[in-house]
């Protein structure tokens, strides 16, 4: 309805009445930004020492970041956050990070030209695949995330569920229970 | 030891050898280990389960024990004395000798020996399901903190339903729509319980306080100093319902 009332304003060489029928103009959703100088980030992400060579499922791992305000300009309002995406044929998918890691993205007020933050982004293992991790950044007013290079790494996997310890439990258990019961009827 | 505590082991004893030993106590540890067999079985043969999935199971195997022993201890509970009374064998008990504080207590033998039995033979499960993957040990520790005042709280509700009802079938109804409802967030997920009436049934349903203690502790991996909450939840009501049980016994005449 509101839209009409624009057009036929318009139409009708009514531009105030166009202005005043017009919903507010700072709708969030509808923002963009506007065309800024880049923040000159540059990420950089690598695994940490340590990691283990063929990490198998519940290993930890880390990762270690260094972002680094290139710039002239101090940058404000850093954001940083790991992000996680499993490559297997048929399975590619980005991952919920909550169960992998409690520490998934870090804030920074201001970066000075010039200076560097570093930060370990330690994760466990959770199920085995085929993973590439990267960590993003943006400020408050770049037009544009400045993403890491991607770090690949396999998980190998690790059976949580071993038949050879159910089996023996679910029937012998039972079979104790009753041997005993038997037993005790045929003593009585 | 007190002199007046010895009526109330010799009754926590015959409780405990009618209720374990018993053919009725003997079919309802057949029963859990058949329900856990079956459980276990399940996973026979998942080769694509993540952590998160094997701890999903051991956290669905605490919650799956509490309720069988919450079950058992309300049913015992209400039999300790309604079934008393509807064999006619409550009065000469009454009569007897012995505080009623006494019976009450001699009275939860029974649960108490079913509940540890419950336990040991739980923990094989636990071991076969569970050690390949994540938080076991602390399962079985959130599992004995947090279930046991729970279900005990559950044999002292079966109690006093018992002695305030004088059919014991009345009770049972009554006592067992209450465990359905308690026991509900079994089959409940949280996300389904994240309504407003849904988190104060959580902040003040024991049985939601130990399966949030349960989930927190095995799938979370939170501390155990975290659980207090949840375990005051429990304390409290197993509190509240021996507080129950004690006045309810006490007035007992028949």
């Amino acid at each position: 309805m509101i839209d009409r009332i624009i057009l036929v304003a318009f139409l009708a060489g009514a531009p105030w009445l166009a202005a005043m029928a017009a919903p507010p103009a700072a709708s969030a959703a509808a923002e963009t930004v506007a065309p800024h100088p880049a923040a000159d980030l540059k990420v950089d992400l690598r695994p940490a020492t340590g990691n283990p060579d063929a990490p198998r499922m519940g290993d930890r791992l880390a990762f270690r970041s260094t972002i680094r305000n290139a710039g002239t300009t101090p940058v404000d309002g850093l954001i940083a956050w790991l992000s996680l995406v499993q490559v297997d044929p048929g399975h590619e998918q980005p991952v919920d990070l909550e169960d992998w890691s409690a520490h998934k993205a870090i804030a920074v007020a201001a970066l000075a030209p010039g200076a560097e933050i570093t930060t370990a982004w330690p994760m466990r293992l959770i199920q085995s695949g085929r993973y590439r991790v990267v960590v993003s950044a943006v400020s408050r007013t770049g037009a544009a995330l400045t993403p890491s290079r991607f770090v690949d790494f396999t998980v190998q996997p690790k059976p949580v569920v071993e038949s050879g310890r159910v089996l023996p439990v679910a029937l012998g258990v039972p079979a104790l229970l009753l041997g005993g019961v038997l037993l005790r009827r045929r003593r009585s | 030891m007190s002199p007046a505590l010895h009526p109330a082991l010799r009754i926590a004893r015959k409780e405990a050898g009618e209720l374990v030993l018993g053919l009725r106590g003997q079919l309802w540890l057949a029963v859990t280990t058949a329900v856990l067999s079956g459980f276990s079985l399940l996973l026979v043969g998942s080769i694509e389960l993540s952590l998160l999935d094997n701890a999903q199971v051991v956290y669905d195997m605490a919650g799956l024990v509490t309720a069988l022993g919450a079950l058992l201890a309300l049913i015992s509970g209400i039999d300790a004395i309604g079934g008393e009374r509807e064999r006619g064998s409550l009065l000469p008990l009454l009569l007897a000798p012995v505080r009623r504080d006494s019976i009450l207590a001699g009275k939860l033998g029974g649960p108490v020996a079913a509940w540890g039995v419950m336990l040991a033979l739980a923990a094989p499960y636990f071991w076969a399901v569970g050690s390949t993957g994540q938080n076991m040990l602390a399962g079985m520790a959130a599992l004995l903190a947090l279930g046991t005042p729970v279900v005990l709280g559950f044999g002292f509700l079966g109690v006093a339903l018992g002695a305030r009802m004088q059919s014991a079938r009345t009770a049972l109804s009554v006592a067992l729509t209450g465990l359905v409802l308690s026991a509900s967030p079994v089959l409940l997920g949280p996300s389904l319980r994240q309504s407003a009436i849904g988190r104060v049934f959580d902040a003040v349903n024991p049985f939601s306080a130990a399966l949030n203690g349960f989930d927190a502790v095995i799938i979370d991996s939170q501390g155990a100093i975290a659980q207090a909450g949840h375990a005051a939840v429990a304390t409290a009501w197993l509190a509240i319902t021996a507080w129950w049980a004690a006045a309810a016994i006490r007035r007992l005449s028949n």
